[in-house]
């Protein structure tokens, strides 16, 4: 056993030194080589190392950056991955990279965001002491059917978790429901109050009560099927958080500021990222900082100081004028950035980057699930709309039919010609791509106009 | 001139964006002067089915179809039925597509009775078909090329007196072994197809609004759009296609 999870270690720790050199970083490769040799690798490493899990359909990366950042700010020990490293080789590959050759952690605690349908195996692994469930929204349906699905793969994830303090968001119906099937102390996170004054309008992912199938009653929604669900017939209803937002006190263009009640006690925390799923996001780093047992001040200072970068409202500088990249991967997530747009005063150049690979999800139908009508209603703040990615042709005929002006619109079929002239006009720009353009786009833009490099 | 759309079961039959096929029905009249009111059929919900021009179904999560099915079988089957005979158009996706027929069995064994409109059933698989796909419309309904995408683990058979919607180029259509795809009996055109299917194949739109809009207003003829933008995403992906 022991030769065996050295010679995997050992593989992995020489690839990713090889990659390196090729200039390639953050790729599956290593952990699926170390995995190849031994099966159980994962479970090796991660025996003695304390670990939260983040999984959910959308803020697993915002949350998790959050959370490292307590981590940072209490001066822990620990170790991450990164967005693109969610499945279980690439986790493996950070567990062997925080490993000495003999597999001996470096580090005693680690923050791992896991996809949804990885999480059953890798909680499996790797025990963790905490999960975080962010929600459970319609993903790209390609990737994992429907909802109920996902929500049964984090199910399981977490009934292969024993000893972990699960973490769910109270107002997300179908995440809520994991408490009743699961033995886990759980601490419920959510918002007590509607988010925006004018929200789009989106059709529920979860109508119906998972439990009867009754239609829920809402008492306030924040966004999507996220709010005060109440089951008429059966009685199944949001469950009251411990940790919760209770007042929205200013919303800036780049920071919100909110009030909140922890466990009964009444603070106000500085969010260090504008937008409104960004509220979910803090409040639940927030919820996984007291299972965790760091101090609240420390939580306090790592929400109001971080920096997520890596497409989530991550800035560039173009040069006098800015360009802010929202990476989306589903049409809640669409939403959202409208409903940031809708909270602008300024004019602002629009860009949607639409690409169909299997990381963006093949089928493109979503787009026409997310209320870009709403753009048409600002169309005295967009002056114009630039469309590219591999599938720009879908993108400018949802936008057509959404009501914009063709005049407006603008497709560019490269990312140079793109960036030129995002550049070479003077409005802030904000960008929405999927994820591979996100991954093309913003390696273009990092040389461009300087940015770190993801794997540092 | 208004033509009235009614969208059947849209809280729980709204999933892959096919609703995007009403924003093209409305957009596509709106642009000719003509009105549109669209009619929202949620389950539970009661309307007089005979007043509509369009019906429009889409697909769903298997989680719901329980709600749904003792809704249909509660009469409104027998209105859907009335209408189908009276030459009413429907388009219908997917699930709503297999909806419109006789049963679907599942491939453990149970079979799950439906509206009967059209002389066909679906059989349950384990295998999903999925991916980008194109199909040829027979004459009869518009002769265009439509391409869209699929994602289905159900095979449908097309029974006596019902034919195909069209030819499958590329991908598998109704079951992936007799090349047909989707089905046309009357006015009622089903498929497969989301993406959603109108936006990117606008000569079909047409067809679907010409056929209800001939129905209300006889002799009336759409006047042509530009559709530039339409037209280019759709080539970009028949190319893709027809390149693999
Ligand atoms: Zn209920």
């Amino acid at each position: 056993m022991k030769l065996k999870v050295f010679l995997a270690v050992f593989a992995c720790k020489l690839t990713i030194k090889l990659l390196r050199l090729l200039g390639r970083g953050g790729t599956a490769i290593p952990g699926k080589i170390a995995l190849r040799i031994c099966p159980d690798l994962l479970f090796q490493l991660a025996k003695d190392v304390k670990c939260v899990v983040v999984t959910g359909t959308n803020g697993k990366t915002t949350s998790s950056r959050i959370i490292e950042e307590i981590y940072v700010k209490a001066e822990a020990s620990y170790f991450a991955n990164r967005s693109g490293a969610n499945l279980i080789n690439g986790i493996t590959s950070i567990f062997i990279e925080n490993s000495t050759l003999t597999g001996k952690p470096k580090k005693e605690n680690a923050v791992i965001e896991c996809d949804e349908a990885a999480s059953k195996e890798v909680c499996r692994l790797i025990n963790p002491a905490v999960v975080l469930v962010t929600n459970v929204f319609r993903d790209q349906l390609d990737r994992y059917g429907e909802v109920s699905g996902t929500l049964e793969n984090i199910l399981i994830g977490i009934k292969n978790s024993p000893r972990a303090v699960v973490c769910l968001n109270s107002d997300c119906s179908l995440t809520a429901s994991i408490a009743e099937q699961i033995p886990n102390r759980v601490i419920f996170y959510g918002v007590d109050v509607p988010i925006y004054k004018n929200p789009v309008s989106e059709v529920s992912d979860a109508p119906h009560c998972i439990k009867c199938k009754h239609e829920y009653e809402y008492s306030y929604r924040t966004f999507g099927h996220l709010g005060g669900f109440c089951c008429p017939d059966c009685g199944y209803k949001r469950p009251e958080p411990q940790v919760s937002v209770t007042d929205i006190l200013s919303t800036e263009l780049s920071f919100t500021k909110v009030r909140v009640q922890v466990f009964g006690e009444d603070d106000v925390i500085t969010i260090n990222l504008p937008g409104g799923y960004n509220i979910y996001n803090a409040v639940g780093a927030l919820a996984v900082s007291e299972a965790v047992g760091f101090r609240r001040m420390l939580a306090k200072d790592a929400i109001a100081s971080f920096t997520c970068g890596f497409g989530r409202m991550e800035e560039f500088d173009l040069g006098g004028h800015s360009a802010r990249i929202i990476l989306v991967k589903n049409p809640a997530g669409a939403n959202q950035v409208l409903n940031y747009l809708a909270g602008l005063s300024a004019e602002t150049v629009f860009v949607c980057c639409l690409n169909d690979n299997s990381a963006d999800g093949k089928d493109v139908s979503w787009v026409w699930d997310a209320n870009f009508e709403k753009l048409a209603d600002m169309s005295e703040l967009i002056p114009e709309i630039y469309v590219s990615g591999i599938r720009s042709g879908d993108m400018a005929v949802r936008l057509k039919y959404a009501g914009i002006d063709e005049d407006k619109l603008r497709i560019f079929d490269d990312y140079d010609e793109l960036i030129d002239a995002m550049k070479n006009q003077s409005l802030p720009v904000i960008i929405m791509p999927t994820y591979t353009a996100m991954m093309d786009l913003r390696a273009k833009m990092s040389t461009a106009f300087g940015g770190k490099e993801f794997w540092e | 001139m208004k033509l009235s759309i009614c969208h059947l079961y849209p809280d729980v039959l709204n999933l892959y964006g096919d609703t995007g096929n009403i924003i093209c029905l409305k957009k596509r009249l709106e642009w000719r002067g003509i009105d549109t009111e669209v009619t929202l059929l949620p389950i539970g919900a009661n309307a007089d089915l005979s007043r509509f021009d369009l019906f429009f179904i889409g697909g769903g999560q298997d989680f719901e179809q329980e709600v749904l099915l003792t809704d249909l079988h509660g009469g409104k089957d027998k209105e859907i039925l009335a209408a189908v005979e009276d030459e009413k158009v429907f388009l219908c996706i997917c699930g709503g597509y297999q909806m419109m027929g006789q049963y679907y069995l599942t491939h453990t064994g149970q079979q799950c009775d439906y509206i009967g409109a059209l002389k066909l059933h679906t059989v349950g698989s384990d295998v999903r078909m999925i991916g980008n796909y194109m199909f040829k419309c027979a004459e009869e309904s518009s002769g265009s090329t439509i391409v869209g995408f699929e994602n289905h683990s159900g095979r449908t058979y097309l029974g006596e007196g019902v034919s195909p919607l069209g030819t499958v180029l590329h991908g598998f259509g109704n079951n992936g072994e007799d090349h047909t795809e989707g089905a046309r009996f009357k006015n009622v055109f089903g498929a497969y197809c989301h993406g959603p299917m109108l936006p990117k194949n606008p000569e079909f739109a047409d067809l679907i609004l010409q056929t209800a809009l001939s129905r209300r207003y006889p002799g009336t003829v759409l006047p042509p759009l530009g559709d530039g933008l339409e037209i280019n995403a759709h080539d970009h992906m028949a190319d893709r296609m027809e390149k693999q």
